[in-house]
């Protein structure tokens, strides 16, 4: 059998055999967001309402995560994920104050505004790379940040920020819970926003990673000039994920206002936002779906024992991540897996070998 | 518009350039010899500030004299990150690196806030700290003028460095060309290691005097990372030379900003998000 | 014959350096016309400039009769431009078969996955890559990256291909199947466009050769013609002399 041939074959069994692991991944995610809250209220009943909370910290962080990964896949390493998640959380909040509609809609509108904030910073940024990206990107937060918080008082709060109101507001009926069941219903309704919103973000990763845009995205980020060479339009590429990256985080700020009841300048536009928003990704393994959400299950847990521990530093912890991550697995969890499952998968499927490495001159 | 207070303004602005010119020139010299952009070179700055304090505090020694044990020390501490961080990611894409120096800067700061918490600090009961000197309305405070002077005979002294000395000559050599600087026998990694350093030794004399000047927390060294960043920009990266102008630029910007408009010394650091923003952009839209 | 690039009056300059000035040229359909001269001469730059990775600072490109000087290089590929680099960049984190698929890919706009995975396949059987399609790009020998480099051009179905040197550093039996590939393509109806160094592939291949030489023409025509051009000969013994 001549090598060609061999080739084929293989690549033909197993595109034939070959699982969905993003949607069945996707469809366990939903089953386990589905019945977490009662899990959790089965096994740990009173102090489920914590381990809730905890859960829908983890979700929030794997939301951050993703969706800043989604933005560095074309290569942009954006330090304004802070101010995305800032223009939904006051997006919500004004809304509230100077407008009588729903609250609910306060969370796709928080997503909009990301949008749109995202779209002006996008353009503007097209040309630049690596480290000027980043620093432009940061510069640009902190300039809404100071924006936001000079406005005057009447409108946004300045520096006090603003009250935004529960979304959930569960009753007690006396009789037919005990007291701690009001507080679990109401984590349970969080919980349950987060993991639609978490659902949607993976959805969307997992649409881009099938579809055209992977490889234009990979393309931007290997060498944007031969990518525009082959006919992939960067400008368009990266205002897409630009767009992406800026919905989800922009809800997600609109629900945590709602949870958290405030909006402050200090807060919402919070530098640890982005740095928990860039380690999460880098922790877990970059430009893959798996990668943040793995990054962000194991680092939630690291980070109420650390949030405990130290009250004012509690990101060392991350910046000790970060620096491990780089030095020892550039490429993640997700990445170390990958190449210890394929270093042992190797020799048995027979890999055409290198050859020629004498040809280099 | 009162023409003593803009004086006074334009004053501030000129004394406070000596200060981001040195903290600036130590990031230009990491970025173009070794050709690390250090996002944690600010915290080298508040290393300096809080060593300086702590000194004080603790053994009452005079700012002046801590100077000479805070150089050092901000040495050995950039020897020590270089050679147990930086050098293993000198080939990796700049985005590891960056994000290396980032994480870096993290754990600096973060250790300075679990060490002294996050409440400004205040070398107190230091004669000379109130010495100023009055010329037509406008004031010139003594600490902030020797700042000024001090930062300028560093920075031209290293501007010397750079240009007539064996090392100079070495660490120019190595940003042009690193295997070429190789060939001729040059140590590349000792040339990095020193550059390195002595970007954190600068930066931790600079650290020294906001001690002296301001009331800083350990959260000054981003603010001041990203100064130094906006002032390599305007000047233009590898332009060592025009970092005294943009210096000059920024901080009378900052100042001006600062005295002029109402409230706006909480927008300082807006204005210099402002600048880096702009300079950055306008940059890159210039047609290629 | 159409005329498939036309440049008029080319000028690119960097800061006061005229790194091509006033150049023209006409590259008809079905010609493999080469581009040669000394080091310097301005040779990637004409390719840049029509591949539209440079803005001119004057003068016009037309691709197939229209013009394209201010188009970017997505419409350019769109419009009908292949370009391959002198310097090989694939991208490493891609099997080569993906690589060949971003062309087929994003070559030609609204074409449907299937087809361009049957594009990109076609593109590796008519550079003999087929064999390799599932190696990651990163392990490829420097024949193996230019024969990538072409097939992901090709993979974008252009009307004309440019190639910077693709002979550069290939040893006497890779260049001659470099040549019967380039040969290949031109068959297939591509019209092509290159910068050699080595004369002998300039003989064998091209149809009509342009001369630069200081970034502008130096003269134009068959290779027997400007080999003879007193000042062609001059500028290369010039280089000889140098080197």
């Amino acid at each position: 059998m001549s090598a060609d041939a061999r080739v084929r074959r293989v690549a033909g069994t197993a595109a034939a055999t070959r699982v969905p692991w993003d949607l069945v991944g996707l469809v366990v995610l939903a089953i386990a967001v589905a019945f977490m809250p009662d899990l959790l209220k089965a096994f740990f009943g009173r102090a489920s309402v914590s381990y809730l909370s905890i859960a829908t910290n983890a979700l929030s962080l794997s939301i951050l995560a993703l969706s800043w990964d989604i933005l560095a896949r074309t290569g942009q390493l954006s330090l304004a994920h802070a101010a995305f998640y800032g223009a939904g959380a006051y997006t919500t909040a004004l809304l509230v104050k100077h407008a009588s509609l729903p609250l609910w809609v306060g969370i796709p509108l928080g997503g909009v505004a990301a949008v749109i904030f995202a779209l002006l910073l996008g353009a503007v940024t097209l040309r630049l790379r690596g480290i000027y990206f980043a620093i432009a990107t940061l510069s640009a937060a902190e300039v809404l940040k100071a924006v936001v918080h000079h406005l005057p008082t009447p409108i946004a709060g300045g520096n006090a920020g603003l009250n935004v109101p529960a979304l959930f507001r569960p009753e007690f009926i006396a009789g037919q819970m005990e007291r701690w069941e009001v507080a679990f219903l109401r984590n349970e309704a969080y919980f349950y926003v987060y993991g639609v919103v978490l659902l949607a973000t993976v959805l969307a990763s997992i649409l881009v990673q099938r579809s055209r845009f992977k490889h234009a995205f990979t393309a931007i980020r290997t060498n944007e000039e031969v990518a525009g060479v082959m006919g992939i339009r960067p400008a368009r590429a990266k205002l897409l994920a630009f767009v992406l990256s800026a919905v989800f985080v922009g809800m997600l700020g609109a629900v945590e206002a709602h949870r958290v009841g405030s909006v402050l300048p200090e807060q919402s536009f919070s530098v640890a936002t982005t740095v928990l928003a860039l380690v999460t990704p880098i922790f877990g393994g970059l430009y893959t779906t798996l990668g943040p959400i793995v990054g962000a299950l194991g680092l939630s847990s690291v980070q109420e024992t650390l949030r405990r521990t130290f009250s004012d530093g509690y990101l060392i912890g991350y910046g000790v991540v970060l620096v491990l991550s780089i030095l020892f697995m550039p490429r993640g969890v997700v990445g170390l897996m990958n190449g210890l499952m394929r270093r042992r998968a190797k020799p048995a499927a027979g890999a055409p070998e290198r050859t020629g490495e004498e040809d280099r001159p | 518009m009162d023409t003593t207070l803009l004086v006074q303004a334009l004053v501030s602005g000129v004394l406070a350039a000596g200060l981001y010119a040195l903290v600036s020139v130590g990031l230009a010299l990491a970025i173009g010899v070794i050709g690390i952009v250090n996002f944690a070179h600010g915290e080298f700055f508040m290393v300096g500030a809080f060593l300086a304090y702590q000194l004080f505090v603790t053994f009452g020694i005079d700012p002046v004299w801590s100077l000479f044990i805070v150089a050092p020390a901000l040495f050995a501490l950039g020897g020590v990150i270089y050679t147990s961080t930086i050098r293993f990611v000198l080939k990796a894409p700049e985005l590891n690196q960056m994000l290396l120096t980032f994480g870096i800067g993290i754990i600096l700061q973060n250790l300075a806030l679990l060490i002294w918490g996050g409440d400004p600090r205040t070398i107190a009961g230091i004669s000379y700290r109130g010495i100023g000197y009055q010329i037509g309305g406008v004031s010139i405070g003594l600490v902030p003028l020797a700042s000024f002077v001090i930062s300028l005979v560093l920075v031209l002294g290293l501007y010397w460095m750079l240009s007539s000395t064996p090392l100079g000559r070495a660490m120019r050599a190595v940003a042009q060309n690193r295997t070429g600087a190789a060939l001729v026998g040059l140590e590349v990694n000792r040339v990095y290691l020193v550059a390195f350093a002595l970007s954190a030794l600068l930066a931790g004399i600079g650290g020294v005097m906001i001690a002296v000047i301001q009331s800083p927390t350990p959260v000054v060294g981003f603010a001041f990372t990203l100064k130094a960043f906006a002032i390599v920009v305007v000047a233009g990266l590898g332009n060592v030379r025009g970092i005294l102008f943009a210096a000059l630029f920024v901080a009378v910007a900052e100042s001006l900003v600062a005295t002029m408009v109402p409230n706006g010394d909480t927008l300082r650091n807006a204005v210099f998000f402002a600048i880096i923003f702009a300079v950055l952009i306008r940059r890159s839209w210039r047609t290629v | 014959m159409s005329v498939v690039i036309r440049a008029t009056a080319l000028a690119k300059h960097f800061g006061g350096l005229a790194a091509v000035d006033d150049v023209s040229f006409e590259v008809e359909a079905g010609e493999i016309f080469a581009i040669i001269g000394p080091n310097g001469a301005g040779k990637t730059t004409i390719l840049n400039l029509v591949s539209g990775l440079l803005t001119p600072t004057a003068g016009r490109v037309e691709l197939l009769g229209r013009d394209v000087t201010a188009a970017s290089p997505a419409q350019r590929c769109h419009a009908g431009l292949g370009r391959a680099f002198q310097v090989v960049q694939p991208f490493p984190e891609m099997t080569l078969r993906e690589n060949v698929l971003v062309g087929a890919l994003f070559g030609t706009p609204g074409l449907s996955r299937a087809d361009a995975e049957h594009r990109a396949d076609e593109a590796l059987e008519v550079t003999g890559l087929t064999a390799l399609s599932a190696v990651d790009a990163e392990d490829l020998t420097l024949m193996q990256e230019k024969r990538l480099e072409i097939a992901r051009a090709l993979a974008t179905k252009p009307s004309v291909l440019l190639l910077d040197e693709v002979m550069a550093g290939l040893r006497p039996a890779e260049a001659r199947d470099a040549i019967g590939l380039v040969k290949a393509v031109r068959d297939q109806g591509v019209t092509i466009v290159f910068i050699e160094h080595v004369m002998p592939v300039v003989r064998d291949l091209a149809d009509r050769v342009l001369v630069m030489d200081h970034g502008k023409v130096l003269t134009e025509g068959r290779y027997a013609e400007v080999t003879q051009d007193a000042r062609v000969i001059e500028a290369y013994l010039g280089k000889e002399d140098a080197a």
